[in-house]
């Protein structure tokens, strides 16, 4: 049984609590930002960041709506980018079965990642300075000796849990329930194909561009999936097939 | 805070206000979503719409420094609306005291103002007395001289209409607010008050607090599970600093510092003794010269005789009336009437209003040691933009000092848990502890004054101080000591034994004591109680999240303060489900209760508000500067020329200097039109100069900014992320705009009123984010605390063409 | 099994503890393949507490062979049950931070530079500099007549930074000087 996380956006205070603990456990270097005119700092997801809480704002009908995503990769049960990296270089990625997470090597530096980018549905991977592919991993050597990832330990609202996938998927239903009666948009983002379960209160559209997956051009998921693997040179093994 | 942070998960309403709990004390929100799906209702009226308001039920803005205004609107609602807890008010408030003939409250004024001192008689709000000296009571609250018929009348005069014109908040909005929470005027529901910094930094700060503490009142709301009056306290240990009174106006324990009038022990025990000839008060301050004995043995030790007044006649005593706060050290310093001293692990050339006057005020010491981790605006003042070092005469020194996880000791969160911190690692280099760097100072000036006699050596020689620091010893002298053989009851303690509790200090010197407070905090059994990680509670206690047995707090681990007033006169819960405490036929269960006396329908109780001299919940406050009703008072520097409450347009007893550099803006100054609110964000503390040196940190918040809203920034030309200038009458500073849906202007009085928001954590010490947002902020202050007025000011903006402070 | 707080160190008497693997967590079945080592591994758990606002969350300080290695908050501590904020879950780069002033620093006037000075100088001449401020400014008396005892032009600033412990002796040494200008963060 993989481990998911449940992402529960409607607690989320934006505390910054996940975006640093992920720093400072994988010890990443500072960026030098800017401000910008917004919170959102950095920017974008980058090597040095793989989680970040993205800011967005919208007024609608004199009413304010502040919403907050903690953005991170998705563990995806079949990962596109991990299809990609490994059409390359076999190896250079892998997903770890037990966790159900997915882990970039050392070898990702001989993968184009362009193509490995756009892969992913949820643009997530970055390069980093020594050419490695980079992102979240689950803090995968934190949960397989039985410790929660950093973020979600770091979480003082209950906006990042993190189990067993069933026992996630059951939550994450009962919040997405309780959160429809007063939210009828509300939403679980892609909840049969990531292992990092987003529950979103209105058009996920309004959080971030790429929180369900899909393109600007407006391909669901499945298209976008069979699209992006066409050109791969090495058969796709995973499409279509479960591997739990 | 009178309850604790987990206890705010009892609540059925809460009412954040003068806080932005979620950003500034993020793990608060664990406890406030808790409540909230539990069924709370959560609302936060503030000028920002802030992470917190993202996630309370609602978010109702109004204009900074007009919370007393949307208050007191609510004190008439719930008095109109007869949403007030009946039982309660005329129990354990002061509702029914009759008020003496003097007291008149006239067109924004009580009596006894005199304009020329700007200060009141306070002798004119007296309560009127029976023959045994104890306030009169009318039972029925109908009589027109009661407390609750004053307060009535004082609070009918603002209407919805009349809010809503000087707050900016609709009429809809109001109501939603006093309707939600005038509801936990039911005797089984708890309503809590969060505020911080937000309600304090007003030249009304310690009035808007009162408010607050009337509704509370009126609804029940205190001593109860889920109620209180919460002030979320802004710093690591502000609370456990503030009763170890790092204070001008106090020593240790809250009690008031000695003033000159009083030279002998005698004297000062007179004048602070209060006396309650009513045989239901605890009135507990009567013991307060066991506590300053004490504490006189705990300072001088075998110094401090009977005789010699325990070493009384060698403490400074101040002028009656004088201020030696911030402000006024300030400005004396400016006038070059300071000579040098010490700043420990504070920045107030960023975090203290009136930043430009402040940096040139400390040109003219002649030394100063500034105690950091890090090297701050106020370290490197002397090399500061636009200055020539070498015209600065300062003699300057940096001290480095060790980190929280480097230090062992105790600190006391808002809750006012007392909770040990253990040495991790070593301070890096040469870095030591505050403690270490005081007792170390204080030896060698002990040391010169023993081998050269100066200026009265006797307070300096005399002390009672240790050789080396170490926190336990310190601890252990915090809580006190017998100091000699001593029977109390059928007890027998032997000198040198800890005190087990407060009610166990004497006046005679037997005992000693640094902090009557933190009295039985460390104890011959269970050692230092803070270290105490035990989680066990009864049902009854884990129904309420109490933790009675995880470290300990004061006072004598009760974890609820006034919690008698949480059951009726039989001391049955009022909310059985969420009960404090309960009388089981022979003692209380559940938390420690305020004094263990029987419930008051045996005759033998007393009432449950134990620190005020009759025992009642004050409604009526007379020990305020401004009066004792709190009274809508517009900020100093206001976009307005008039309200509707009074002529009356400032506080009239509000406090501030003179100086060339204290130049204020007038009443709707057409030259400074919009309002400017300053805070703090999640990432940094305070004035900055910690967390801006840590990169990941600052890569989150890197630069200074300026919330404002879309019309505004239309008005101005303004578009989110541009670089802008903005001016008060006494500084200008750049920032980067942040134009925002989340903020709003206000309509006032028919008009449009812009308020724009920034944060003061940045200086110039760290290159490229822009300096301190102070140097706009007024210099003016509440008049019972001196706390400036950093909440609300005037400003104007523009785009500026060019930026030498950000990059 | 959705994860929650771990039992650790209930029994203990203080905040130091070793590491126990066996007791750290939720058992999820080992997973040989991708199980490396943690940085934490062996090392002297400290029990801490969040230097910033007051609701003083508590923090697990990982110290091995004399350094520190991690900081997470406490999972026992009821207030926080193991949560951080931005800044509290910044402790190991805050503390570990080499932008740190590490030695005592002096500026004589009018100078424009920082000199290193050892604790023992710096001390000393601060000693020096507060006994001949109050030697020359104390006020024995006011203009009635009234024994006052204070030192006008000397003042403290700070802080609530401070343990208790260091709370009470700063009041306690300053009042024996007659500082009467004391103040600190809680009336800003």
């Amino acid at each position: 049984m993989p481990k998911s996380f449940f992402i529960d956006t409607s607690r989320c205070t934006a505390c910054r609590g996940c975006q640093l603990a992920c720093k400072e456990w994988n010890e990443l270097p500072p960026n030098k930002t800017k401000q910008t005119g917004s919170h959102q700092n950095p920017p974008d997801l980058n090597p040095n960041n793989y989680k970040l809480v993205r800011f967005s704002e919208h007024l609608e009908n004199d009413t304010v709506q502040w919403y907050f995503f903690p953005d991170q990769c998705r563990h995806c049960l079949e990962p596109p980018c991990k299809d990609t990296i490994e059409g390359y270089v076999p190896g250079a990625a892998t997903q770890d079965p037990e966790t159900g997470a997915v882990l970039y090597t050392e070898k990702t530096k001989e993968v184009p990642f362009e193509e490995v980018r756009s892969s992913c549905p949820y643009d997530i991977p970055r390069k980093a300075a020594d050419g490695r592919l980079v992102k979240c991993t689950m803090c995968n050597e934190r949960v397989s000796r039985g410790l929660l990832p950093a973020c979600v330990k770091a979480c003082p609202t209950g906006t990042m849990n993190f189990g067993d996938r069933d026992k996630m998927l059951e939550l994450a239903k009962k919040r997405l329930a309780e959160v429809k009666k007063t939210h009828p948009k509300a939403m679980l983002a892609d909840a049969d194909s990531v292992n990092v379960i987003y529950l979103v209160l209105d058009d996920p559209k309004k959080y971030h561009k790429t929180v369900v997956a899909q393109r600007s051009d407006g391909l669901s998921r499945k298209q976008f999936l069979a699209q992006i693997f066409a050109p791969i040179r090495r058969p796709v093994e995973g499409i279509g097939q479960s591997k739990s | 805070m009178t309850n604790h942070w987990i206890d705010i998960k009892n609540a059925d309403a809460i009412l954040i206000m003068g806080s932005n709990a979620a950003e500034h004390h993020p793990i608060s929100f664990k406890w406030v979503l808790d409540a909230k799906s539990r069924g709370a209702v959560v609302m936060h009226v503030d000028p920002k719409f802030s992470r917190t308001s993202a996630r309370a039920d609602f978010h109702v803005p109004l204009r900074s420094g007009t919370d007393i205004a949307f208050l007191g609107g609510m004190i008439n609602y719930i008095i109109e609306k007869d949403k007030y807890f009946k039982d309660y008010v005329l129990n354990y408030t002061n509702a029914s005291f009759l008020v003496d003939k003097g007291f008149d409250f006239k067109d924004g004024l009580f009596s006894g103002y005199d304009p020329k001192t700007r200060k009141y008689d306070s002798t004119k709000w007296a309560y009127e007395l029976d023959d045994n000296k104890v306030p009169k009571k009318d039972p029925t609250l109908k009589n027109p001289r009661c407390v609750f018929q004053l307060m009535k009348s004082h609070y009918s005069r603002y209407t919805l209409q009349k809010v809503s014109d000087i707050t900016g908040v609709s009429e809809e909005n109001l109501k939603k607010v006093y309707d939600n929470y005038a509801a936990t005027g039911a005797a089984d529901k708890a309503g809590t008050v969060l505020y911080a910094l937000g309600w304090t930094q007003h030249t009304v700060g310690v009035q808007n607090i009162r408010t607050a503490a009337i509704i509370q009142l009126l609804l029940g709301n205190v001593g109860v599970a889920g109620g209180g009056i919460n002030a979320l306290r802004g710093e690591p240990n502000v609370q456990g600093s503030t009763d170890h009174a790092l204070l001008y106006h106090l020593v240790p324990g809250y009690m008031s510092v000695p003033i000159a009038d009083w030279q002998t022990l005698e004297d000062y025990h007179k004048a602070n003794t209060p006396a309650s000839n009513d045989s239901q008060s605890a009135n507990w301050w009567q013991n307060k010269p066991k506590y300053f004995n004490s504490l006189l043995k705990a300072w001088y030790g075998d110094n401090a005789t009977k005789e010699n007044g325990f070493g009384y006649e060698m403490l400074p005593k101040i002028e009656k009336g004088q201020d030696y706060s911030y402000l006024f050290l300030f400005d004396r310093m400016y006038r070059g009437e300071i000579k040098g001293g010490f700043i420990f692990g504070l920045n107030p050339m960023n975090s203290v209003p009136n930043s430009n006057k402040l940096r040139k005020a400390m040109d003219n010491l002649d030394w100063l040691v500034s105690v950091d981790v890090h090297n701050s605006e106020t370290s490197d003042n002397w090399h500061r933009p636009g200055v020539d070092p070498k015209k600065v005469k300062t003699e300057v020194f940096l001290l480095p000092s060790a980190h929280r996880l480097e230090k062992d000791g105790t600190v006391t969160n808002s809750g006012r848990w007392h909770l040990w911190h253990y040495e991790a690692v070593p301070p890096p280099g040469e870095a030591r502890t505050f403690g270490y760097m005081v007792v170390e100072l204080m030896n060698r000036i002990r040391q010169r004054y023993k081998d050269k006699p100066g200026a009265f050596p006797d307070p300096i020689v005399k002390l009672d101080w240790p050789a080396k620091f170490d926190a336990e010893e310190m601890a252990k002298k915090i809580n006190g000591y017998f100091t000699q053989d001593k029977k109390i009851g059928d007890t027998e303690y032997k000198k040198g034994q800890l005190v087990p509790s407060f009610a166990a200090l004497q006046d005679d010197g037997s005992t000693s004591s640094l902090n009557w407070l933190y009295t039985g905090s460390v104890s011959e059994k269970e050692g230092i109680k803070a270290k105490k990680r035990d989680a066990t509670q009864t049902p009854m206690q884990a129904a309420i999240g109490l933790y009675p047995n995880w470290a300990w707090c004061w006072p004598v681990n009760r974890r609820i303060l006034y919690n008698r007033a949480s059951v009726d006169l039989q001391g049955k819960p009022y909310n059985p489900a969420k009960a404090v405490i309960e009388w089981d036929g022979s003692k209380w269960v559940g938390d420690v209760p305020d004094g263990g006396w029987p419930p008051l329908a045996t005759g033998k109780g007393k009432s449950p508000f134990i620190m005020t001299v009759h025992g009642y919940g004050q409604v009526f406050g007379p020990g305020r500067m401004e009066g004792p009703f709190p009274e809508h008072y517009e900020p100093v520097e206001t976009p307005v020329t008039g309200h509707p409450f009074s002529k009356q347009l400032h506080n009239p007893c509000f406090k501030s200097v003179t100086s060339d550099m204290d130049i204020l803006a007038k009443p709707a100054d057409p030259k400074y039109p919009i309002v400017l609110t300053t805070y703090s964000v999640t990432e940094h503390w305070c004035g900055g100069g910690e967390t801006r040196n840590v990169p990941n940190l600052l890569e989150a918040e890197p630069q200074l900014y300026v919330e404002m809203s879309p019309q505004l920034a239309q008005e101005k030309g303004i578009k989110n992320g541009d670089g802008v200038i903005i001016e008060s009458a006494r500084g200008k500073v750049e920032a980067i705009a942040m134009v925002t849906v989340r903020m709003r202007p206000f309509k006032i009085q028919g008009k449009l009123v812009h308020e724009i928001g920034m944060p003061f954590c940045f200086g110039w010490t760290t290159p490229g984010c822009g300096d301190s947002t102070n140097r706009l902020t007024a210099f003016v202050c509440d008049p019972n605390t001196t706390i400036p007025e950093f909440k609300a000011c005037l400003v104007n903006v523009r785009k500026a063409d060019k930026l030498t402070e950000i990059s | 099994m959705l994860l929650n707080r771990r039992d650790f160190l209930k029994a203990a008497g203080g905040g130091v503890a070793c590491v126990s693997l066996s007791r750290m967590g939720f058992d999820l079945g080992p997973v040989k393949a991708y199980a490396a080592d943690l940085k934490m591994d062996g090392a002297k758990e400290v029990i801490s507490v969040c230097p910033f606002c007051s609701v003083s969350c508590h923090i697990i300080a990982h110290v091995k062979d004399g350094k520190l290695v991690n900081t997470e908050g406490d999972p026992d501590y009821p207030i926080n049950q193991g949560a951080l904020c931005a800044k509290g879950a910044a402790m190991l780069s805050m503390t570990r931070n080499p932008h740190r002033a590490m030695k005592p620093m002096y500026r004589a006037p009018h100078s424009d530079k920082w000199e290193e000075k050892s604790w023992d100088w710096a001390l000393n001449r601060i000693a020096d500099l507060v006994k001949e401020s109050r030697d020359k400014n104390f006020v024995e008396k006011n203009d009635k007549g009234q024994r006052v005892n204070r030192l006008e032009k000397v003042f403290a600033l700070g802080t609530s930074h401070m343990s208790n412990e260091e709370c009470s002796l700063t009041h306690q040494a300053m009042r024996a000087l007659g500082v009467v200008h004391m103040d600190h963060q809680a009336r800003i």
